[in-house]
């Protein structure tokens, strides 16, 4: 089956910069990227992530610092000899080629003997599950299809690492959710590192080993998804990544996720509350419901809770205490 | 049923318009048709004696065939070089090369009478009037603008992601070129190739000024024809000419639509 390159694939960015003018795109970002990882970019348009993305690749000159491979400056590189599979923002699926020509475009540039594209192409199709659809062009395929044959394509000739730009942008809602599950199985299957940009929380959450979450062009938080979502480092990465209430306390700031906090009607609940005010309002969502909080203290709090536990139902204008679990607030940073 | 009145009237106009727009043009085949000796509407009887005479006229005839060698060796050298053009300026694409485009469709805005002196004055001294040579340069000099344009149409419609692809999948600038930009591009390659023999296989204003005795293509033949006598031949030869020109256009529908099927349905 499929071989991956499991002795290459470890990337370093050192303290790299873009520049467009005067505009700093990218500022000196530092990562250390493990050969087989799946590592999404995460941050709001803007941010550089797809920049940082276009640097690794070679369509963009870097400002200065350096591109690793394995140890190797490949900052000089040109995107054609660089070996990195990508799946680009649209696919820019070759629209003339059939799926076939189009997954083996990479080993035919490379001269490889017909034989052995013909046997590596059936492989991916196989990967991709679009055996059937090999004569067929981009055209006639429907956007998880294409989505699949950009993969294929991208993967076909073994790269130590594989680039995505927002892979899933075109897709709807439903169908988004399916191919991020093949993305993730195939990630395993074959192995090789994954680069993966996105400003889609879900997606980075759902699917990634780590997340770098980016701002204004530099590097705000660096984790696993749990670490990130558990233990934000500032009130950037507690806002970004799910929501967050943020409690100004004389020692700090600390961020509350709505969802970790338990709310009753005054007085019924156990124990001394943490909070007392009143609901402003309550939006339902069907399996949860969202509930505005204005405190005593003049706190703004947004409360989510499971629609089956507001069983006898709490209303707008209700006196309320709110209650959480020692260490559901987390202290930022600064 | 005023909308359908409305729509009578609409479509009334358009059919006048369209006879007003095409009736010269299709005058010529009645006129072909005529069994008289002189240029004239056929009554009753028709005959297809001129037709007769301008395929078996060892003179029509070669001019045929030069028109055509001169024609397409337009539609070759001004595809290959409208092509290079809109391909090196959509690379470039910097202000400066707006500025060279509008430099390089100057053949099209000038008046061909101006463009048919300087090329007299031009070809003497070169020694190349009166040749194929001279005409097939001519002709290309004219004809390569409207292959930049075409080309250029369908290079505004090319996702410059395609080409990132390509280079990321391993593909040198030259494999780019001939494995992705070219054939996205081909539909704009064909029809500049098209426009640029068009041009060139019913030129007649440059062609009059630069040729003389040793070239002599069809337009200047028909052109002849009309001054010194009044021959129907002419309007046969015009009849072939259109009728060739109409085939052009119709291969050239088909390819593009042949192409179109082939992407999507």
């Amino acid at each position: 089956m499929f071989e991956a390159n499991s002795d290459k694939g470890s990337l370093q960015v050192r303290d790299v910069s873009k520049f467009f003018g005067t505009f700093c795109a990218v500022n000196g970002v530092d990562l250390e990227i493990q050969r087989g990882e799946f590592l999404t970019l995460l941050g709001p348009s803007g941010s550089g992530k797809t920049t940082l993305l276009m640097m690794i690749a070679g369509f963009l000159d870097i400002t200065s610092g350096d591109i690793a491979l394995d140890g190797t400056s490949i900052s000089g590189v040109p995107a054609e000899k660089r070996n990195f599979g990508m799946v680009f923002q649209g696919y820019a699926l070759f629209p003339h080629m059939t799926v076939r020509d189009n997954i083996g475009y990479a080993l035919s540039v490379r001269k490889r003997p017909e034989a052995e594209i013909r046997e590596k192409v059936d492989e991916m199709l196989d990967l991709v599950q679009l055996v059937d659809f090999a004569d067929r062009k981009p055209g006639q395929l429907s956007g998880g299809q294409q989505q699949r044959v950009a993969l294929a394509r991208a993967l076909c000739f073994e790269p130590p690492v594989l680039l995505l730009d927002e892979p899933l942008g075109a897709l709807d809602k439903k169908l988004r959710v399916e191919v991020q599950d093949q993305l993730k199985d195939i990630h395993k299957r074959v192995g090789t590192t994954f680069i993966y940009v996105t400003h889609d929380q879900e997606e980075a959450l759902s699917m990634s080993d780590r997340i770098v979450i980016m701002r204004d062009g530099a590097i705000e938080q660096v984790g696993t998804p749990y670490e990130l979502y558990e233990k934000p480092a500032n009130e950037f990465a507690a806002g970004f990544l799910g929501k967050s209430n943020f409690l100004q306390r004389a020692d700090g700031v600390y961020a509350l996720r709505p969802e970790k906090i338990d709310i009753r009607a005054s007085g019924t609940g156990e124990g001394e509350p943490r909070l007392s005010g009143t609901i402003q309002s309550i939006t339902y969502f069907g399996s949860m419901q969202r509930i505005m909080f204005l405190t005593n203290g003049g706190e703004e709090l947004e409360v989510d809770i499971d629609s089956w536990r507001n069983r006898d139902p709490l209303e707008e204008g209700q006196s309320a205490d709110l209650y959480w679990d020692k260490g559901a607030a987390v202290k930022l940073e600064g | 049923m005023k909308t359908g009145l409305f729509s009578h009237f609409n479509r009334a106009g358009a059919w006048v318009l369209l006879m007003f727009l095409v009736t010269p043009a299709l005058i010529a085949i009645p006129v072909s048709l005529t069994p008289k000796r002189f240029l004239s509407m056929p009554k009753g009887e028709l005959s297809l004696r001129h037709f007769e005479k301008l395929f078996s006229s060892p003179e029509w005839m070669s001019s045929f065939f030069q028109s055509a060698v001169i024609g397409v060796s337009t539609a070759l050298l001004a595809t290959a070089l409208g092509t290079l053009c809109a391909i090196g300026l959509w690379r470039v694409s910097s202000k400066y090369s707006e500025v060279v485009r509008a430099f390089l469709l100057l053949p099209l805005i000038i008046p061909q009478i101006i463009s048919a002196m300087a090329f007299y004055r031009l070809w003497i001294p070169m020694g190349i009037i009166d040749s194929y040579i001279g005409l097939i340069l001519a002709h290309t000099i004219l004809a390569t603008p409207m292959v930049l344009i075409t080309v250029s149409a369908s290079l505004a419609n090319f996702d410059p992601k395609l080409e990132q692809a390509s280079k990321n999948l391993g593909a040198s600038n030259w494999t780019t070129m001939r494995r992705v930009i070219l054939p996205s591009v081909k539909p704009g390659v064909f029809a500049g190739a098209l426009f640029a023999f068009i041009l060139s296989w019913d030129e007649i204003v440059v062609t009059l000024f630069i040729s003389k005795f040793s070239v002599y293509t069809l337009p200047r033949r028909m052109w002849n024809g009309i001054r010194e006598n009044t021959d129907p031949t002419v309007a046969a030869a015009a009849v072939v000419l259109i009728a060739i020109t109409i085939l052009a256009f119709a291969f050239s529908a088909y390819m593009s639509r042949r192409n179109a099927s082939k992407d999507t349905a």
